[in-house]
């Protein structure tokens, strides 16, 4: 829908600034993005007025759109408990890019900044920092519940250099 | 003493004379169900109704798993890194100990007598391969591979090489083949698969990266040399320290040898056929492309 919004704004526009969008499509359409979520009304007031104040918008929301584009996409980070179209959990996307799970229960992730301004840490801290840690008891606890039953289950890869981990030896409790 | 019991005796006399069983006659078992909470009602289950006192527990509006008050969540902070990346692409094979295998064969769920298949596996319940989760095959792994003590003709998808030592040293034939997916599930189900009414695909050769695998005589592949597996075979008594019995020389010699064509799923089935089961009748195809097409 916002395509189509932007493919209309384009080709109300003068010729001038038909190929100042043609050269930038991505910003035109982001901009006609923002403008949806800034207020439909208006926007829908707007493509038959003047075009010359449009071009003056356009540019502007070039400049803006360009320095802080985070503004036109906001994450979701909420936990789907059922979904809209199975009704099932769903896992969290950033958990499965950051963590892997073990089939004992245990987490493993990096540290923070093991790749960030290593100029100025010591050989000792970078070394720390390299190294792959575990997670702890509540945060693997939040780490399960982040997930589904599918990324617990037990894997089998060729060449994982992982399979050693996968259980634990020698845990006296 | 010299009549005979009826069985039941009393009861089953006294059961006779009882009404019919209704639902209005039926009651569980006095202790069995415990009945649920009910918030809201009593001294107990009411007043808060178990949600504590005020703030957002009470109301209702926590925030989501994972917040930490707008600070960076702990699962944000840590960077990404790519453990679990191409996951979906990893080939994975379900392993069969020599110790499991050997128990299934002195269980007499397998016949060393007959080639041993992943079909035959499955049947005997000894593994249960999954396709659809990235599974390839079987992989033979080393664990019992001392107290292995059977002579088979056994085809699987990966074997270490103390497992195929194991094998040769008494007597038997390893060999390991390829299956694509949609093969592989039609091997570990062939019922379901004859009852389609579909034609046997022929079976696809590994990708690039599979095929130095199964073209080197030391993994046994089924692509490679029959000449170098002779001479793997010889190297690898060498190497582990026990006499190569001569399997020319065997009873069995015949279903030792055999092995399946590069492109056969099933013994004794080609490519094309078609199994009808309810009519115990094998259909062949007799059109030139269509020959021309899975012989090749």
């Amino acid at each position: 829908m916002a395509a189509a919004v932007s493919r209309r704004l384009c080709g109300l526009l003068r010729p001038l600034s038909v190929s100042l969008c043609s050269r930038t499509p991505m910003i035109c359409q982001r901009a006609a993005l923002s403008l949806q979520q800034a207020g439909p009304p208006r926007l829908l007031g707007a493509p038959l007025g003047a075009p010359a104040c449009q071009q003056a918008r356009c540019s502007l929301l070039h400049r803006v759109s360009a320095l802080v584009p985070s503004l036109l996409q906001q994450p979701n980070r909420s936990l789907t408990y059922y979904s809209v179209k199975k009704g099932k959990n769903k896992s969290v996307r950033s958990v499965k890019d950051r963590f892997l799970r073990l089939h004992c229960g245990l987490w493993i992730r990096r540290k923070a900044g093991y790749k960030k301004r290593l100029w100025k840490k010591n050989p000792a801290r970078k070394k720390r920092l390299r190294e792959h840690v575990f997670c702890n008891k509540t945060q693997s606890k939040l780490l399960d519940k982040m997930t589904t039953s599918f990324w617990k289950r037990r894997n089998w890869y060729l060449d994982d250099p992982y399979v050693k981990y996968q259980d634990r030896v020698n845990l006296k409790f | 003493m010299s009549f005979p019991k009826k069985p039941g005796g009393k009861a089953f006399e006294i059961l006779k004379t009882l009404p019919r069983i209704t639902l209005a006659n039926l009651r569980p078992e006095p202790g069995s169900q415990k009945e649920g909470k009910r918030r809201g009602r009593g001294q107990h289950g009411g007043n808060r109704s178990g949600r504590g006192h005020k703030g957002e527990r009470q109301r209702g509006t926590r925030p989501r798993l994972g917040f930490e008050g707008g600070q960076t969540p702990f699962y944000l902070v840590i960077p990404k890194y790519g453990y679990n990346e191409g996951h979906s692409r990893r080939p994975q094979y379900q392993p069969l100990s020599l110790k499991h295998l050997q128990y299934l064969i002195d269980l007499g769920r397998i016949d060393p007598t007959q080639p041993i298949d992943l079909t035959q596996l499955v049947n005997a319940r000894g593994v249960t391969v999954q396709p659809l989760k990235r599974d390839f095959g079987v992989q033979l792994v080393d664990e019992g591979a001392d107290i292995f003590a059977a002579k088979i003709n056994i085809e699987v998808q990966r074997a270490s090489e103390t497992a195929i030592a194991a094998i040769e040293r008494n007597g038997g034939v390893i060999t390991t083949s390829f299956y694509d997916p949609i093969s592989l599930g039609i091997l570990i189900k062939p019922v379901p698969f004859f009852t389609r009414g579909q034609p046997i695909p022929k079976r696809m050769l590994p990708g690039e990266d599979m095929v130095p695998y199964y073209a080197d005589a030391d993994n046994r592949g089924y692509l490679a040399d029959a000449a170098k597996i002779q001479q793997a075979r010889l190297a690898l008594a060498q190497k582990y320290g026990y006499i190569l019995p001569d399997i020319s020389k065997d009873k069995l010699y015949h279903m030792l040898a055999m092995r399946k064509d590069v492109r056969q799923i099933f013994f004794g089935l080609s490519p094309g056929w078609v199994v009808n089961m309810p009519e115990k009748k094998i259909l062949k195809p007799t059109d030139e492309k269509l020959l021309k097409y899975y012989n090749s």
